[in-house]
């Protein structure tokens, strides 16, 4: 596979000798490798590494400098210093968490330095006007909003109970749902805010279960998600549909649990049976390459490596060039289009399609919007 | 809210009070006899988690079984870490001697990171999500299996340390370690003896939740922390009081959680907490006596 991968990188190089714009690039990647985000942070990796494959084809050769957060906001804040200071990078793509991007957002106007967020969700990130900072995924509010758009084209829930982690994702993603239910006479009948990690959620769940509520609505990263599910089945809590906002819903290891699993919908910025171009090959060459099936954050940090690595070689590396590359700039890839705009209060921010996904015999459907729609959504929810 | 919520988070706080309890008199052991205050106990308890792990999916031995063969594995890696380093800096400062339980905790947690990656592992047995149904409450059957199993094992603890000559002999040396040697006791083989059952204790609670929980190498620090409130709740060195601290923590936290919120229930943990050390310093049981 190197070997190939080398051959045709060669072939090119050859073939190419007068690619003007194939000066190396130097571009920062800031990620939560280890700690307790690692499993996600994985698939940022993983992503990032296909993708300088695939600009390596293009010509363009990437000098990748990868900083590792631990998942913590003080330590991705001292990555990016050292990326914008020491190493003289281009631009940054990172980082993963909320916490983490908003504390670097700050900074990236300081230095003067594009920084692309690929996959954080807090909206605040590009609401306060940063001129370098750019956010391709959908922000907050659309994880919920489009969760419940797709509820309602099936019935019409009268209330909704909320759980979610104490984190800058959980509270700013339920903040903006709550709104949204109100929007739609949705009545909220529970709020409940959890540490993340903690292992006994049953008293909460049982508390929820005693309001009867229609949708349950969860915010979760990686293995809480599957906790809650757990209990949820344990105490017998069944509403008519569990909602799960992205992150820890849209994991292999929540697929892999079938008996808790099945039936859960949950927002997504991306899964690989949508039309998007290159969607599907992208899958296929991750799954054959890393021997584990992409998450949407995989393809958010391919897209965004691209889109950086390529403006920054197009403008030679100069950062406020680069900055105005991806401000005026255009693409249509993996991710769908992108475009970085300025609309409802945000600044530099791609208006990107969420979509919605079930679990339907282990594997995840695309259920919502019906353009991207490969089954229809089972409803209301049974335990399997 | 009504009454069936309440008494079904009694009855959950009770059964996690349960294993948190177990966590807590292994800590309790190894800080009465030797004076050291543990702070790789968490860690220990990630090695007993990773072990059952193992033994689930690579021979398919079920949790709550594996117990008998974790336990006995888990006392002889304490055992051997009280002889190779615990035992080198007993006379030693005490922030000596937490600098090395600290590092020994750094070496394990980072150790499972390098030899098993920081990917969550989540053990899946038939009974992960099941429950018993008792008139409208349920009652979680891998939780309940748990506490049974930790009530065995704390009765057990304290009829050895009670009445055998052994348990005797660990409790002199908490008393007065020179007294004990003065009387014939072989204190430094107490102490590995003691380290041994308090890092038993750790793994097997380790080993009760893996089943509800997941596990990754960082797991530790969270017990840890826990691990310690309950201890210095019920009074650092007693048995019952560890096993009373775990029980009300575990209550507390999943009363105030329908009571109050979720998001409120640590501050409630750690309001009682404190009011319990301004009304009683050393603690609920605490004579610093085994």
């Amino acid at each position: 596979m190197i070997r190939k991968i080398a051959a045709s990188a060669l072939v090119m190089a050859l073939a190419l000798p007068g690619i003007s714009q194939a000066a190396r690039v130097k571009i920062g990647f800031v990620n939560s490798i280890t700690g307790p985000e690692a499993p996600i942070g994985e698939n940022l990796t993983n992503g990032v590494t296909l993708a300088l494959e695939d600009l390596k084809k293009k010509g363009i050769e990437v000098d990748l400098i990868k900083e590792d957060d631990t998942g913590k906001p003080e330590k991705s804040l001292a990555a990016f210093e050292k990326l914008a200071t020491r190493d003289n990078v281009a631009g940054v793509v990172g980082p993963y968490t909320s916490a983490c991007s908003s504390a670097v957002a700050s900074q990236a106007d300081k230095y003067k330095v594009p920084l692309l967020i690929p996959a954080a969700a807090k909206e605040e990130i590009t609401r306060k006007g940063y001129k370098y900072v750019f956010r391709l995924n959908a922000p907050a509010d659309v994880y919920s909003s489009v969760l419940m758009d797709a509820v309602q084209t099936i019935d019409k829930p009268k209330t909704i109970a909320f759980i979610y982690e104490s984190t800058d994702f959980g509270t700013s993603t339920v903040k903006t749902a709550k709104e949204y239910a109100k929007k739609l006479g949705i009545q909220e009948v529970a709020d409940e805010k959890y540490q993340k990690g903690a292992p006994d959620f049953r008293s909460t769940l049982t508390k929820i279960k005693s309001k009867n509520p229609d949708l349950v609505f969860m915010v979760s990263y990686v293995v809480d998600a599957i906790t809650l599910m757990r209990q949820s089945k344990e105490i017998g809590l069944s509403p008519k549909a569990f909602l799960g906002g992205g992150a820890g819903f849209t994991t292999a290891q929540f697929l892999a649990q079938k008996e808790i699993s099945n039936m859960v919908m949950s927002s997504t910025q991306w899964t690989d049976d949508v039309s998007w171009p290159g969607a599907a090959d992208f899958a296929k060459r991750y799954t054959a390459k890393f021997k584990k099936e992409p998450t949407y954050h995989a393809a958010c940090a391919y897209e965004a490596m691209v889109i950086m690595a390529e403006t920054a070689s197009k403008n030679g590396g100069d950062r406020d060039k680069t900055r105005n590359g991806l401000k005026a700039g255009h693409w249509n890839g993996v991710m769908g289009e992108v475009k970085f705009a300025d609309y409802a209060g945000f600044t530099n921010q791609n208006n990107h399609q969420m979509l919605v996904q079930q679990v339907q015999n282990g594997k995840y459907e695309t259920v919502f919007p019906p353009k991207f729609a490969t089954k229809k959504a089972l409803y209301p929810f049974k335990w399997k | 809210m009504t009454f069936s919520v309440l008494l079904q988070s009694i009855i959950s706080g009770m059964l996690v009070g349960g294993v948190y309890a177990l966590i807590g008199i292994g800590l309790t052991i190894i800080f009465g006899v030797m004076r050291v205050i543990n702070f790789a106990h968490g860690d220990i308890m990630m090695v007993g988690m990773y072990l059952t792990f193992f033994l689930f999916t690579l021979l398919g031995i079920d949790p709550f079984v594996s117990v008998l063969i974790t336990m006995p594995l888990m006392f002889l890696f304490g055992a051997l870490m009280q002889k190779v380093f615990i035992n080198r800096v007993l006379s030693a400062l005490p922030q000596n001697q937490i600098l090395l339980t600290i590092g020994l905790g750094l070496i394990m947690s980072n150790s499972a990171m390098l030899a098993f990656t920081s990917d969550y592992k989540i053990l899946t047995t038939s009974y992960s999500s099941s429950s018993y149904s008792l008139g409208g409450i349920s009652i979680s059957q891998p939780l309940l299996i748990s506490f049974l199993i930790t009530c065995a094992i704390t009765v057990g603890l304290y009829w050895f340390l009670m009445r055998t000559d052994t348990g005797q002999a660990i409790r002199a040396t908490a008393q007065d370690r020179e007294a004990a040697q003065l009387m014939g006791i072989n204190v430094k083989w107490m102490s590995i003896l003691s380290f041994g059952i308090g890092s038993a204790m750790a793994g097997t609670a380790g080993a009760l939740i893996a089943p509800t929980y997941y596990i990754f190498p960082q797991v530790g620090s969270a017990f840890t922390l826990k691990a310690f409130v309950i201890t210095v709740l019920g009074g650092m060195g007693s048995i019952i009081g560890a096993t009373l601290g775990g029980i009300i923590i575990g209550l507390v936290e999943s009363v105030s959680a329908v009571t109050i919120s979720s998001e409120w229930k640590d501050v409630v943990v750690f309001a009682i907490f404190l009011l319990v050390l301004l009304i009683k310093p050393s603690g609920l049981m605490g004579k610093s006596r085994l």
